[in-house]
């Protein structure tokens, strides 16, 4: 053995037992546990993500201020995600990060109403406006999606389909990443394209 | 050059117009639910009308009330095969909207152009401009404000004779200021053949200049370390040397766009440390990027090789026992490690013979080893009671590498680094060091794991007896052998899992092998010495390698971060000392433990108080390296020296680094070797790599190396070095030198 592998292999055993973890939270990432959060959702309810455990979660960040959000309810692929899902015992969290003072932002009522109009079959709808749970998760667009799986763990993270650009006709025609890590995981199998590139608004978050 | 105002022409004009009234008006009237759901009703029915709007013709301009978009154009020779023709998409942004470049970041997407063109014209991709940062919130998005050209070159070929060009050209964009809108726009030009268009002369020119450059002989690398990307670019242009330089990748999805990454200038050498985004999408092995600096108009435009591998996107965080007991081959493990492995395996076994001569375990083992003479029982059994003991002690130090490997793959997860180039863990490593001694010289006694008691179970069959016997020699003797144990495990922590548990097993055999060898030979036994005072005394004899090490940190830690460093690690040692003897001391009674345990952690924590700032600071910029015949090393040197036709050789080294510095206080201070550097006219370099220097990290990986000593010679015109071993010889260095051409 090579004395300099020694010191430096005896420094990896100290260094773990006294370094301490840097103090500052760490954004989620793909493969890791996804970060605990509680959020009041549009009609007044606390929902925290604890309450799920052993059950797949999607998370949906959603704006209907945003034309992108637009598009995936006017063509109604959202949804029929959203109802696909939950019909699969998956909870559905829709999760609105828009700040108070962000010109589309929505108060709990007026979103709920939205979603209502939309038909949409989420779970619940929460408010963030404070942009704790979207910072958490480091969510940059709406829509950003997330799935995570019933150990907690966060197995996708990116955009609901693999077409930025198609109109509201192609829309239901693109392939939605989300339904797949999905069937993916609720399959028991691991999801093949853990990560992608989000599309969308930027999130307005507020300036905390 | 043909113009039309036709904002018919885009679907998406009108549509968003409307859109971004009616986020103006929400504005105001927020509070109203009802109003926002009449609104959005409009919307809708704008929505449907919109189309009906898109079959008129197309022009060149398309105006939204974001931005005025025109198709342009510049053929200053007019148009055929082998003149210059440029196309391009002006985009005049209202203030404080934007577009994005071809790495949107955060948020956004790039502007797309779809071009229509006779047969055989072909359009190239678009020529970015240099970008700007777009800070939003906690988001940051790479794109232009204000006026923008986005061109393509077009190559006409030679049959190309038509009196008029006409072009088609389909464009989507997304325009954001808070809030963001998908717009496209189809535009139609029709340019003379015969006569010169350039009335757009001066914005293709400007384009041009903010295009960013190619740097030749560049040379960028990048290396994934503790989730950043540690990225070195050498060779840039002298003029931008030194500044301030902004780091835009064109491949989406790889980095935290919001973060600043620290950076550093070395001579002509740029490096910075940026943290890979923790959801990225995308593991390019190579990855173009673009450099941009204050007052530069065009960028620098370098290809970086990612010299590791990526993480697997989504890997697990916790793996299991079984992932981390699986041979792990090491990733570009260069340096034979069979050699390392079977030394390592040979001192593991002898350090575990050493073991039985502690004061705790030698007496147990004589007494046992005598009654094996005394009884003159059937060897046989006798036999077989050693091979389960042999079992019981190894496999309990198998059991403890195991766990340790739990605990590193944790650690790894959790981005500790475990470096020496670190002066947290150098100052961690001389407390240990200082505990263990002090421990070995009985200032202070460590606790059994397993009260003495549980020593004498016994198991009903001889066999299991044995077996449980070695896993009992290994826990009761924990108070002498635990500093040896540290000593190990540090070791199991840098190799292979399986090496490591080799390693281990071999330390467990050497330390039953004694017990196993009466078992076999009975008569062995009468050569064991007799227990006694001896054993003490070596014990108190080894406490004192334990402060030379101590010595060698301090020694370390000063060259990193000077002799205030050192002085505050110092007075920190003393203040664990002192807290070690006032709470361990076998001597001392309750109440005086008490009193002066109690201002033991006092100073412990004041000494912390000190020391903590104290080792973050770095010593002021010295080169350790350098002397009158030994230079710093940078990458350029040696490529200039290569390019004049002068040998190079270079010593990659580290303060902490026992070989390096063994190497460079004998072969290389040789006074045959130095003349036979001079002979040839080397230039001797010194990569000194004792503090974390992400040039030579970089150089490391490149030449295949993952740690110090490596002694590399250039010789002139060769592709690259030639290496020569570890254990650096005077001979090894002679026939390389006599291999270069002669000068």
């Amino acid at each position: 053995m090579k004395p300099h592998r020694l010191a430096t292999a005896l420094a990896t055993v100290l260094g773990a037992a006294f370094v301490v973890p840097a103090g500052t939270a760490l954004a989620a990432a793909v493969g890791q546990p996804a970060p605990a959060f509680t959020a009041v959702d549009t009609a007044g309810r606390t929902v925290s993500l604890a309450d799920f455990k052993g059950r797949h979660v999607v998370l949906e960040w959603v704006n209907p201020g945003c034309p992108y959000v637009r598009r995936h309810y006017d063509s109604a692929s959202m949804q029929a995600a959203q109802k696909d899902a939950t019909a699969r015992g998956v909870v559905w969290l829709a999760v609105n990060s828009t700040a108070e003072d962000a010109g589309d932002y929505l108060k709990p009522a007026a979103l709920a109403q939205w979603m209502q109009a939309q038909q949409a079959a989420a779970t619940a709808t929460l408010m963030d406006a404070d942009g704790r749970v979207g910072r958490a998760y480091a969510a940059r667009t709406t829509p950003h999606m997330y799935v995570i799986d019933p150990a907690g763990k966060l197995v996708y993270a990116g955009a609901i389909d693999d077409s930025p650009r198609a109109s509201l006709a192609e829309t239901p025609k693109a392939g939605n990443h989300v339904r797949a890590a999905l069937a993916e995981s609720l399959a028991g199998k691991a999801v093949s394209t853990p990560s992608t590139q989000p599309y969308g608004c930027s999130v307005k978050y507020s300036s905390m | 050059m043909q113009r039309a105002e036709a904002i018919g022409a885009a679907r998406d004009g009108p549509l968003r117009g409307t859109h971004n009234r009616h986020w103006r008006g929400t504005r105001a009237t927020a509070s109203s639910p009802n109003r926002v759901m009449n609104q959005l009703k409009l919307l809708l029915a704008a929505g449907l009308a919109a189309p009906l709007l898109a079959t008129a013709a197309p022009g060149a301009v398309v105006t939204t009330p974001q931005v005025r978009a025109e198709l342009v154009a510049h053929a200053p020779e007019g148009i055929a095969a082998g003149r210059p023709l440029s196309l391009g998409l002006k985009i005049e942004h209202k203030p404080h909207w934007h577009t994005y470049w071809k790495n949107p970041g955060d948020s956004g997407l790039p502007t797309t152009l779809a071009w229509t063109l006779p047969a055989g014209l072909q359009a190239g991709d678009i020529e970015w401009p240099t970008p700007s940062k777009l800070p939003i919130g906690p988001l940051m998005n790479y794109g232009f404000e204000g006026t923008l050209l986005l061109p393509v070159t077009v190559t006409v070929p030679a049959d190309f004779t038509a009196d008029a060009l006409e072009v088609r050209l389909r464009a989507e964009w997304l325009v954001c200021k808070d809030v963001c809108i998908p717009e496209e726009g189809e535009f139609a030009l029709s340019l003379p053949t015969q006569a010169a268009t350039a009335g757009d002369a001066a914005l293709f020119a400007a384009a041009r200049a903010s295009l960013p450059q190619d740097v030749a002989g560049a040379r960028a690398t990048a290396a994934i370390e503790d989730g950043s990307l540690v990225v070195t670019i050498a060779g840039l242009p002298p003029d931008w040397q030194g500044r301030a330089l902004t780091f835009y990748p064109e491949t989406p999805g790889v980095i935290q766009n919001a973060a600043k990454p620290p950076d550093r200038w070395q001579g002509s050498e740029w490096s910075a440390r940026v943290p890979l985004d923790p959801q990225r999408s995308d593991s390019p092995t190579t990855m173009p990027v673009v450099l941009a600096a204050e007052g530069q108009p065009a960028g620098l435009r370098v290809q970086v090789a990612v010299t590791t591998p990526w993480p697997a996107i989504g890997a697990g965080p916790a793996p299991t026992v079984a992932e981390v007991l699986a041979p792990v081959p090491a990733p570009a493990a260069p340096a034979a490690p069979t050699v390392g492995l079977a030394l390592a395996l040979l001192l593991a076994l002898a350090g575990g013979a050493l073991l039985n001569l502690m004061p705790c375990v030698f007496p147990v083992l004589s007494l046992k080893v005598l009654g094996f003479a005394a009884h003159g029982s059937d060897r046989r059994t006798l036999l077989h009671g050693g091979l389960a003991y042999t079992v019981g002690v190894v496999l309990s130090f198998v059991a403890l590498a195991a766990l340790l490997l739990v605990l590193r793959a944790g650690g790894e997860q959790l981005g500790w680094g475990f470096q020496l180039q670190s002066p947290a863990v150098v100052a961690t490593l001389a407390a240990l060091f200082t505990l263990i001694g002090l421990n070995l010289a009985g200032v202070f006694e460590l606790g059994s794991v397993l009260p003495g008691s549980v020593a004498t179970v016994r198991a009903r069959h001889p066999l299991v007896d044995s077996l449980l016997t070695g896993v009992l020699a290994v826990a009761v003797a924990s108070p002498c052998t635990a500093p040896f144990m540290g000593a190990s495990l540090g070791l199991a922590v840098t190799l292979p899992a399986w090496q490591a548990l080799a390693v281990f097993a071999a330390l467990g055999l050497g330390m039953a092998l004694p017990y196993l060898a009466a078992s076999a030979w009975p008569a062995l036994a009468r050569l064991l010495p007799r227990p006694g005072q001896w054993m003490q005394h070596f014990k108190t004899v080894m406490a004192f390698p334990m402060f030379a090490t101590v010595i060698w940190l301090v020694w370390v830690l000063g060259q990193q971060t000077g002799i205030d460093g050192a002085a505050a690690l110092l007075a920190l040692l003393l203040a664990l000392s002192f807290a070690a003897w006032a709470l361990g001391s076998p001597t001392l009674g309750a109440r005086a433990r008490g009193g002066f345990g109690a201002g033991a952690l006092v100073l412990v924590a004041a000494a912390l108080f000190w020391a903590v700032p104290a080792l973050r600071h770095e010593a002021a910029a010295q080169v350790p390296g350098a002397d009158e015949v030994w230079q710093p090393w940078s990458a350029e040197r040696v490529a200039q020296a290569q390019a004049a036709g002068q040998p190079v050789f270079v010593d990659f080294t580290a303060a902490w680094c026992v070989t390096c510095q063994f190497n460079k206080r004998t072969t290389l201070a040789r006074p045959e070797v130095r003349d036979a550097f001079a002979a040839r006219r080397v230039l001797l370099l010194r990569a000194d790599w004792t503090r974390r220097d992400n040039a030579i990290s970089a150089e490391l990986t490149r030449l295949g190396r993952s740690g110090v000593p490596v002694y590399a010679l250039y010789a002139p015109g060769a592709a690259g070095p030639r290496l020569l071993s570890e254990i650096l010889s005077v001979d090894e260095v002679q026939t390389a030198l006599s291999s270069l051409p002669p000068s």
